[in-house]
């Protein structure tokens, strides 16, 4: 029997963590092959929506990397990110999505062993969880 | 105004799981609910006649049908007013979209352990409840809907324009290009030409509450997360920008900024607007996107400050449009033919 392999979306800036990604490959890090990686311009960019429809769409982990504070390329296009995660972190809570699914994560363009870091860790964790199942409800057809 | 009855359209109005405040609606036209006696006969409507299940016609032309579905008679309902009927119209947030009955599904159980004992109970104080289903849906998740009008209740206007648009068609032209004057141009000129709207029109606007919303919008901070009480001052500035959750950036229009105009914020009854993916997402980011702090401790805090931050963005919505929980829609299938008649 195979074991559970996580799916995990990345949404990674164009001018810091997909560089970095891009250099743990050519440094040769050891990373898992979990992740489906999205270019997008910053992380200011990615709206609460995509992340949603993420999970809705059958990823099992979502991870958003940025900029450090201070190095946007658009000056504070990761502030934004930043202010939305933890809002976000709590409608996904209340919707049954465990804490540990969704990560903002800051890696810069020289940091490619801790984007491989990153990678591995997530998908560790989220191997542990077990795949991303919507809330069922528990209650059957009760006869009154 | 002597039309055989022949010639009246055959009406029917029922609620499922619901206050009945859309049936209230439908009595709340006023001098028009005279006017739709001359063109309906309502032959199946419970809560003003008494009908009883019996009497319910084979041959309805539409049926109003308000109100979620909760319970076993609530899906029985649905199935015989949809086989019995030409035309199933989905009225109020809750036959839209499961509106706050819907909000059951956020419960980790959707069956209470003990049913409550109530006025009308039986001595020993156990009322026959119909059965729970698993999870409260909204109309079309049960049976194919072919329209929609949204609001909790609707609104006056849109109601009548629905009404008139697909109860009294073609009976007066004046009175289609009434109803024309007060829905979204595509809609209306289907009306207009003398068609029924396209199958699954959603009998509101186009765009989001802020559209027609009259408040004054400034640069947006997001201080900290107010209830209405608190905050509200009468300056015509943006609700959200005074620290309310105000939801018409995320809600379709139609209802003509009712409640923004008064200081009340939107609490998302229209269902989400056309382009959005998922109403709650899309309000997570209307608001912490413009929260008025870079730290993380203190936007931390100001996360603390919403109560029940799913209840409060998927209000009306959560088993139709909260993606995240949603149960798909019910696949068209017998009543597609017959709703083309």
């Amino acid at each position: 029997m195979s074991e559970f392999e996580p799916k995990i979306v990345a949404f990674l800036c164009n001018w810091c963590t997909y560089v970095a990604a891009d250099a743990a490959g050519v440094s040769r890090f050891v990373q898992k092959p979990n992740v489906r990686v999205i270019r997008v311009n910053c992380s200011g960019m990615v709206d609460p929506s995509y992340i949603v429809k993420a999970f809705v769409s059958g990823a099992d982990g979502v991870l958003v990397g940025g900029c450090w504070p201070g190095d946007c390329h658009y000056v504070a296009g990761n502030i934004k990110a930043m202010r939305r995660a933890p809002l976000l972190k709590k409608l996904l809570r209340e919707l049954g999505v465990e804490e540990l699914r969704f990560r903002l994560k800051w890696i810069a363009a020289s940091e490619p062993s801790q984007f491989a870091k990153t990678v591995n860790e997530m998908t560790e964790e989220i191997r542990k969880l077990g795949p991303f199942k919507r809330k069922k409800k528990s209650a059957k057809r009760s006869a009154a | 105004m002597n039309r055989g009855d022949r010639q009246k359209k055959k009406l029917a109005v029922y609620t499922a799981t619901g206050c009945r405040a859309c049936e209230q609606g439908i009595l709340d036209l006023n001098y028009e609910v005279n006017e739709l006696g001359r063109f309906a006969d309502p032959v199946f409507w419970p809560y003003v006649l008494g009908t009883p299940w019996e009497a319910l016609p084979g041959d309805v032309d539409v049926a109003l049908f308000a109100g979620a579905i909760r319970t076993a008679a609530d899906r029985e309902a649905a199935l015989s007013l949809r086989e019995k009927s030409q035309l199933l119209v989905a009225v109020g947030a809750c036959a839209a979209f499961g509106g706050l009955p819907g909000l059951a599904n956020l419960a980790d159980s959707a069956a209470p352990a003990e049913a409550a004992p109530t006025m009308d109970a039986p001595d020993d104080g156990k009322p026959a409840v119909p059965a729970l289903e698993p999870e409260a849906m909204c109309l079309s998740q049960v049976v194919p809907v072919d329209y929609f009008v949204p609001g909790c209740p609707p609104t006056q206007n849109l109601l009548w324009a629905a009404v008139l648009a697909l109860v009294c068609r073609g009976e007066s032209p004046s009175r289609l290009s009434y109803a024309a004057a007060r829905l979204p141009e595509p809609i209306a000129e289907a009306i207009a030409s003398g068609v029924l709207p396209p199958r699954g029109t959603i009998f509101a606007g186009e765009k989001a509450v802020c559209g027609s919303c009259s408040r004054v919008k400034e640069e947006k901070k997001f201080g900290t997360c107010k209830r209405p009480y608190e905050a509200y001052q009468e300056t015509g500035r943006c609700l959200l920008e005074q620290g309310l959750v105000c939801q018409g950036v995320a809600t379709q229009e139609g209802c003509g900024g009712l409640c923004t105009g008064v200081g009340v914020p939107c609490r998302g009854c229209f269902g989400k607007a056309p382009a959005i993916f998922d109403p709650g997402a899309k309000m997570v980011a209307a608001i912490s996107s413009t929260f008025d702090s870079a730290k993380a401790e203190e936007i931390a805090g100001l996360v603390d400050g919403f109560v029940d931050l799913a209840g409060t963005l998927y209000r009306y919505s959560v088993p139709a449009q909260c993606s995240l929980l949603a149960a798909p829609a019910a696949t068209p299938d017998q009543g597609c033919d017959r709703c083309r008649g």
